[in-house]
């Protein structure tokens, strides 16, 4: 994202649509492929205008992972017309530029491999250096200095500012890059003027600085947030073949080496008229917003190819997954288990089963939180990309729990939907939802704008009019069907995070003080087994467990000591009546 | 060109849509668009001149017959009604030692059922009634909405208002609360955003103001349901209410539903508290809070800011606007972002406070050899809007956005409703957006250089960075002249500790 977080882009994403009412989408389509949607409506003199490129991270590959949202910065650094006193000498300078590129590359290959084979410590510090490398590097800035006094700053922005453009930003995701703005009415010439000048010449300009901006992005969001990181790692971990695996913002490594040749490459297949939609929604007048279109985004030329779909899909999952972690963060679990993409017809079914879970009066509210006091907050839901799809439940322990009880709580819920038919009021309910939450979805023309973009990216704009109904649809049957086709122990993959020890060494149970953080995980496992675990069992288990604790070694006894408590004390609970 | 118009079974417009079939019909487009030339550069377009009437207050502004205000704004393309009540109550009224008493009865309200109605019993209607209702308690108003389809109005009035008259305050949930509150409480010193604008509210109120009363374990522990009672009846009865209603209703009808539903309901004309100022005197310096496992520093800097209704509000937005707060074509972001790549955001606000001077906020993230420099361009740039004046095209790009993007205010009925509904509980003087263009309009060079030398102050400046401090503090050794400390003219730098997250108890020693 150029300026906001990708949140908004999921929550539009989110937003349903009932059958009750059609949108009126005027679609036209040029002669370069490049396609156009148009919805007309009255209300405050402004255009909300986008354009979508149906290209993310999923379309990448190793080595250049990261470039589909790098690009996006890029495209906002102008182009032949925008952005620069003189564009011969610019164009000259940036070849410049280039070639020193390439000796530097080769300097920094050398150091990369240097620190592969533990030659030296780090291959980012300078003093390891070559005369020639800070040679290549001297020479490089004052490259840079001569581009940016050619440059008219930001002049992009400034045109669009000083016109009345406001909301003006961009998003990239695993499989969409969307540019947008709202634009006075009387300006939608100069949307066409502009958009049309980024998609014919555009002009990577600081590109090398705009690497470094993406790095604070990535700093920003995935390393110095509590579980950014560990998020990056669980979705690496999910995906097997698929490019889902690799995080949309890109790998550091790739994002320090990716070249302005491959960023040029990737923008003339990738950003071609016939990979492209756009959309106006608002004060708009279709006449004359199709004139021109004709006449700016008519002069782009067909791309050299058409882009092709993603080859590689992902492999089944055949043996569940776990990761664990310890993160300043509150004790829970997440659970994913490989479903469906977008518009298949489990994808409506898996989002009514979500709603059912979700909510105040949704299922695991309902039995995790306010029945069984396992958990503090819990949720579901259904994400169908592109090529691939996922289903994910999740939950907080309340304090004392552990997060493999709520773990286990969650298949509870899960089993009810293989096993019982769910009753059609609470079907009703979440369709009545759906139905009312059509309507809000399409109240703002931004938000309109967008969700026409990213249909058509994926299936086409009219899915708004049509999958309404296919959610209406959905009956108590395909529901339990879709929960025993895909909610299945080896299909799963499991992220647990434990609260990090405090620094001074305190811990949050003092019943585990002493334990190292090895026994704790067993622990904690343990206690999501006991959940589920009968008296006669345990009792069985506590009898095989003095046995071995006879003859632990010294430095086990007291993990042996807590366990048996545990087990005591649960058998207590059990036999007492408490559950 | 191949121009594909799709029927559609029902317009959301079904004027203009037939209108636009028949223009179509009638343009030889394609024609006329390839005979048009494309200018070299878009200074070149010509625009039609726009001319925009904000809508007046008074238009939307009705008086129940118990003196309640209410704005309506009818808007029939979608079968939504969005209701809204602005309650005049706030968390400033929280009694001492029991911080969290307003926020806990807002929530409390809409989750712990009513007087005839269990929680469950309540959630579950308004579910099955897709209908979206909320209520919270803010620093300085509380807010209660209800958004759902028009067929369903009644029944979800009924709920809405027996929410706000009738709540239950059911203990299970009360208990839940307190313990998810307990929760998120003892996170408080994971994320460096949350580390920052906790310690930046301090540094700019003091301690003692009741925008920076942090809730403890002690304070939750202590409110009970008595309290929320208490709260409850003070202060939700119709003389604190402002009503903002949008959507597909009928005005005439709906001022009668609400007549009928604040019927009866005692009318307290007992005072409301007034919002307090902060007493505290800023000591200008870097102040730091160390946090060892991140890889960028937060940086805030600034000072008080000005009240909400000054006069120099205008030129101080547009002062602002060219500083920090534009965006792209603002100062601060091209130099620390574009310039030099040392953030991702980068960029300033300057605070309009209703009830008392908001502050001066300038702020950034960069990873932490390259922090100290960051501040350094940031100073920079605010000793340099004091001391020459802007120029003519960054004055002319900050006044024509400001004039341009101003309809957007009212881009819907609900924008409308609400503006207006605040701008009576706020007492924003009637003429506000009638005149706000001209004023814009009116501001110079001059008034932008006398406003930024008036109240930027840059020996006032306070400095806080999150993050690793050690890090930070090291700098980068390729550019040895940017240091934290060369930036604290004192030679000081303050470490601000972690406080004990359930009792707000800073460590003396750090």
């Amino acid at each position: 994202m150029k300026k906001t977080s990708l949140s908004l882009l999921a929550l539009l994403l989110c937003v349903q649509f009932a059958a009750a009412q059609k949108v009126p989408v005027q679609e036209m389509v040029l002669d370069n492929g490049m396609r156009l949607l148009l919805v007309p409506r009255k209300g405050d003199p402004n255009v909300a205008a986008g354009w979508v490129a149906r290209v993310g991270s999923v379309n990448e590959r190793p080595g250049i992972t990261g470039l589909s949202h790098l690009f996006e910065h890029m495209m906002f650094k102008g182009t032949h017309a925008v952005g620069t006193k003189n564009i011969d000498e610019n164009l000259k300078l940036i070849k410049e530029m280039d070639t020193v590129r390439v000796e530097l590359r080769q300097e920094e290959q050398t150091l990369i491999r240097k620190a592969r084979l533990g030659e030296i410590s780090d291959n980012k510090d300078p003093k390891y250096r070559s005369q020639r490398h800070k040679e290549l590097l001297a020479r490089f800035n004052e490259l840079t200095k001569r581009e940016k006094d050619l440059m008219v700053k930001d002049e992009f922005d400034r045109i669009y500012t000083t016109a009345g453009g406001s909301g003006m930003n961009a998003g990239t995701s695993t499989d969409f890059t969307v540019y947008f703005i709202n634009v006075p009415a009387n300006k939608l010439e100069l949307w066409f003027w502009m958009e049309s000048d980024r998609l014919r010449n555009p002009v990577f300009r600081e590109f090398y600085s705009e690497r470094d901006v993406v790095h604070e992005e990535r700093r920003l969001r995935t390393d110095s947030t509590p579980t950014g990181k560990f998020n990056e790692q669980y979705e690496s971990m999910f995906w097997q073949s698929s490019p889902y695996g690799w995080p949309v913002v890109g790998w550091p490594s790739d994002l320090e080496g990716i070249t302005r040749e491959e960023a040029l490459d990737y923008f003339a297949v990738n950003y071609a008229p016939n990979n492209l939609t756009a959309c106006l929604v608002g004060d708009v007048d279709p006449v004359r917003a199709k004139e021109l279109a004709q006449q700016y985004f008519g002069r782009l030329p067909r791309g050299p190819r058409s882009p092709e779909p993603v080859r590689t899909s992902e492999m089944p999952q055949l043996a569940e997954k776990r990761m664990v972690a310890w993160a300043e963060t509150v004790p829970q679990v997440r659970v994913r288990y490989h479903t469906v993409a977008e518009g298949h017809a489990d994808d409506f079914t898996l989002d009514i089963l979500a709603s059912l879970l979700s909510g105040r009066t949704g299922r695991l509210y309902k039995s995790l939180v306010l029945q069984q006091s396992v958990a503090n907050s819990a949720g579901a839901g259904q994400d169908g990309r592109k090529y691939e799809g996922l289903f994910e439940l999740n939950g907080v322990a309340k304090p004392g729990k552990t997060p493999e009880e709520v773990e286990q709580a969650l298949y509870k819920e899960i089993e009810r939907m293989q096993k019982e038919l769910v009753d059609a009021n609470e079907l009703q309910k979440v369709k009545n939802q759906y139905a009312a939450n059509n309507f809000r979805g399409i109240q703002s023309n931004f938000g309109l704008m967008v969700q026409l973009l990213l249909r058509d990216n994926n299936r086409g704009w009219e899915t708004i009019n049509t999958d309404p109904a296919r959610h209406q649809a959905v009956t108590p049957e395909d529901i339990r069907r879709v929960a025993n086709t895909h909610f299945k122990p080896e299909n799963r993959t499991i992220a647990i995070y434990y609260t990090k020890k405090k620094a001074d060494g305190a811990v949050d149970d003092p019943a585990l003080a002493g334990l190292t953080d090895q026994e704790k995980i067993q622990i904690g496992q343990m206690k999501g087994m006991l959940s589920q675990a009968k008296a006669e069992q345990i009792k069985m288990m506590l009898s095989r467990f003095e046995q071995q604790a006879s003859s632990a070694p010294a430095d086990k006894q007291n993990f042996f000591k807590v366990v048996k408590k545990m087990l005591e004390d649960r058998l207590k609970q059990l036999e007492g009546g408490n559950q | 060109m191949r121009p594909c118009m799709r029927n559609q079974q029902r317009n959301l417009r079904p004027l203009s849509g037939l209108l636009a079939l028949v223009l179509l019909a009638l343009s030889p487009t394609s024609v006329l668009a390839q005979t048009q030339q494309i200018p070299a550069h878009p200074r070149e377009l010509k625009y039609t001149t726009l001319t925009y009437t904000p809508p007046k207050r008074d238009q939307y502004r009705h008086v129940l017959s118990n003196g309640v205000v209410a704005y309506f704004v009818e808007d029939h393309d979608l079968p939504l009604v969005n209701i809204s009540t602005l309650v005049r109550t706030g968390s400033y009224l929280d009694p001492a030692g029991k911080e969290g008493l307003a926020a806990l009865t807002g929530t409390q309200m809409r989750v712990g059922g009513t007087t005839s109605k269990s929680a469950d019993e309540f959630d579950e209607a308004a579910d099955f009634l897709a209908a979206n209702i909320t209520n919270f308690i803010g620093p300085t108003q509380g807010n209660a909405n209800l958004n759902l389809l028009a067929k369903d109005v009644d029944q979800g009035l009924a709920l809405y208002f027996d929410m706000l008259r009738n709540p239950r305050f059911q203990e299970d949930r009360i208990k839940l609360a307190k313990s998810q509150m307990l929760q998120n409480m003892e996170r408080r010193n994971d994320r460096t955003d949350a580390i920052e604008g906790r310690e930046w509210s301090r540094l700019m109120y003091g301690t003692d103001h009741f925008s920076t009363k942090e809730t403890t374990k002690a304070s939750i522990d202590g409110i009970t349901r008595e309290d929320m009672i208490a709260f409850h009846q003070r202060y939700y009865q119709p003389a604190g209410f402002i009503f903002a209603v949008s959507g597909d209703f009928n005005t005439k009808e709906m001022l009668a539903k609400l007549e009928a539903a604040t019927k009866g309901w005692p009318v307290n004309k007992q005072a409301v508290p007034s919002v307090p100022k902060p007493v505290n005197t800023l000591v200008a310096g870097v102040y730091t809070v160390h946090k060892a496992d991140v890889n960028q520093g937060r940086v805030s800097i600034g000072h008080a800011g000005a009240l909400r209704d000054s006069p120099d509000s205008y030129a101080l937005e547009i002062m602002n606007d060219i500083l920090g707060g534009g965006g792209f074509t603002s100062r601060i972001m091209s130099r620390v972002r574009s310039d030099e790549g040392l953030a991702y955001s980068a960029g300033s606000s300057f605070g309009l406070g209703v009830y008392y001077p908001g502050n001066f906020r300038a702020s950034f993230q960069s990873k932490n050899p390259t922090a100290s420099q960051a501040i350094d361009i940031v100073m920079e740039e605010i000793n340099r809007v004091r001391a020459t004046k802007v120029t003519d095209e960054e004055l002319e790009t900050a006044k024509n956005s400001a004039i341009e993007v101003f309809p957007r205010i009212f881009a819907t009925a609900a924008q409308v409703a609400s503006t207006f509904a605040q701008d009576e509980y706020t007492k924003r003087p009637a003429d506000y957006w009638t005149t706000y263009r001209d004023r814009i309009r009116a501001i110079t060079a001059d008034d932008v250089q006398r406003v930024a030398q008036k109240y930027l102050q840059p020996d006032k400046l306070v400095v806080l960075v999150v993050g690793n401090i050690d890090e930070i503090g090291k700098g980068n050794p390729d550019k040895p002249q940017y240091s934290l400390l060369k930036i604290a003219k004192d030679g000081q730098i303050r470490r601000i500790p972690l406080p004990d997250p359930l009792t707000m108890v800073y460590p003396s020693n750090p």
